[in-house]
């Protein structure tokens, strides 16, 4: 529920956005970030459907590895959301 | 900046480690421990050198008597509780939400809520809104941005910083020094942590989520030591600003204010969470269904409230990995991969490495 999911812009509606993650879409809110300030293309941790913080692409990349990693042990324990 | 390999910064950690004591470093955020724990880095580093998981999980503080409230209210015709899924199956003496078997759906963000609210306007749905800044702000994000009169709030929220200042006064703890968490400080920014190092002479350094990277933050808590600093260190600086997310902050303070609240397994903390304003009581489950506090009972044999204060580590509890398991959870924190007891039971399962070398079973507290 904690975890932060890095997730790439895709399409802005301000404040909607869609962003994408290893090939899957979600709705996220921008609420969280002026919108002069986030574009298509950009990458931001989402947390429970709301970008808190914009990342750059690198960065976003090894927080995924490590999120896959962590998630990876988890499988099948039941972790909600 | 030259990134520095895991060994250089162990060895960088052996080096800062004062030979003459144990030092204590705590964790406050679920996703580092989760780290620390899958990758061994414990059996690295100095065994003086403690890394200590704390209270980085929301669902294991969440007091039994919202988790009653909860119950109760989704066992009532007219309501729909909607939640995260991990809260599904936190124990209490009157079982668990889903065990409850009410009118209870999961959701994975506050706009399901919303969504859910919309689609049954006849029913009262009430969004169990719990969590840390991370998860506070995205619940102020969707107050603002207008909700349905059908959709009421059993708020839940706690603040990190606010504990960690009980813990520092909790001197049977002594803490030596903060892994601040790094999206908790993407809200409040580092500067939120300055307290720690200048009222309180105690290093915290915000860190992310790799293990390079929050080694590197460890180092940089140990060079702290014995500095008298008036800032909090900062190697997560590719996300966390000083003064954080101001919009984020300036939601959280419009619909939220500050209160004294329980944390499970701890007590009545002061200024440690957040109720929804006076003037938004009219979406306050707590006001519309006159929900009361229940007493806190005990259960029997779990130590989670030591484990979050740092005091014993989850191997220390009777009930680990015994009669308390991730499938059949006998306390709240071997319910969320958050959870200390449950990271613990998965690194044992799945890498054996849990860090028996040091023989925390017989231990169990911190012994100097
Ligand atoms: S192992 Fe289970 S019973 Fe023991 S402290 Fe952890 S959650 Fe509580």
């Amino acid at each position: 529920m904690c975890l932060g999911v890095p997730m790439r812009i895709v399409e802005i509606n301000y404040p909607a956005a869609t962003a994408e993650a290893s090939g899957v879409r979600r709705e996220v809110g921008l609420h969280l970030l002026p919108e002069e300030e986030i574009a298509v293309g950009d990458h931001v941790i989402v947390h429970v459907g709301f970008a808190i913080e914009k990342v750059e692409e690198g960065l976003a990349d090894e927080i995924r590895r490590s999120l896959n990693e962590a998630m990876g042990a988890a499988d099948g324990e039941g972790s909600g959301a | 900046m030259t990134r520095l390999s895991v060994e250089d910064l162990t060895e960088r950690i052996h080096t800062l480690t004062p030979g003459d004591r144990t030092v204590r470093i705590m964790n406050v955020c679920g996703s580092h421990e989760h780290t620390i724990a899958f990758s061994g880095m414990r059996s690295l580093l100095p065994r003086n050198l403690e890394l200590i998981p704390g209270p980085g999980c929301p669902v294991c503080v969440c007091p039994e008597s919202d988790i009653i409230n909860a119950i109760r209210l989704s066992k009532r015709q007219d309501v729909i509780l909607v939640t995260y899924g991990d809260m599904l199956r936190v124990p209490s003496r009157e079982g668990s939400i889903r065990a409850g078997g009410g009118n209870y759906r999961i959701i994975t963000s506050p706009f399901e809520a919303v969504r859910i609210a919309r689609a049954n306007p006849r029913r009262k749905i009430v969004f169990f809104s719990i969590g840390f800044e991370t998860t506070t702000a995205p619940a102020a994000a969707v107050l603002e941005s207008g909700v349905p009169g059908n959709l009421y709030m059993l708020c839940s929220h706690r603040l990190t910083p606010a504990i960690m200042e009980t813990l520092v006064r909790d001197a049977e703890t002594g803490i030596d020094g903060f892994i601040a968490p790094g999206h908790v400080s993407a809200i409040v920014g580092s500067d939120a942590w300055n307290v720690f190092p200048a009222k309180y002479g105690i290093p915290a350094v915000v860190a992310g989520f790799e293990a390079e990277n929050l080694l590197l933050g460890i180092s940089d808590i140990l060079a702290r030591l014995g500095r008298r600093e008036v800032r909090a260190g900062n190697v997560y600086g590719r996300v966390v600003r000083p003064g954080g997310n101001v919009r984020a902050q300036e939601l959280m303070n419009k619909y939220f204010e500050v209160a004294d609240v329980n944390w499970r397994g701890i007590g009545s903390v002061p200024s440690s969470g957040l109720e929804l304003r006076e003037e938004y009581g009219g979406r306050d489950a707590r006001k519309v269904f006159g929900l009361g506090e229940v007493k806190e009972e005990k259960i029997p044999g779990c130590i989670c409230g030591d484990i979050i204060l740092g005091r014993a580590y989850p191997s220390a509890c009777g009930l680990f990995g015994m009669a308390c398991n991730p499938q059949s959870p006998a306390g709240p924190c071997m319910v969320s991969v958050e959870g200390a007891c449950n990271i613990w039971y998965r690194t044992k399962k799945d890498r054996g490495n849990l860090p028996a070398k040091r023989d925390f079973k017989t231990e169990g507290r911190f012994i100097t």
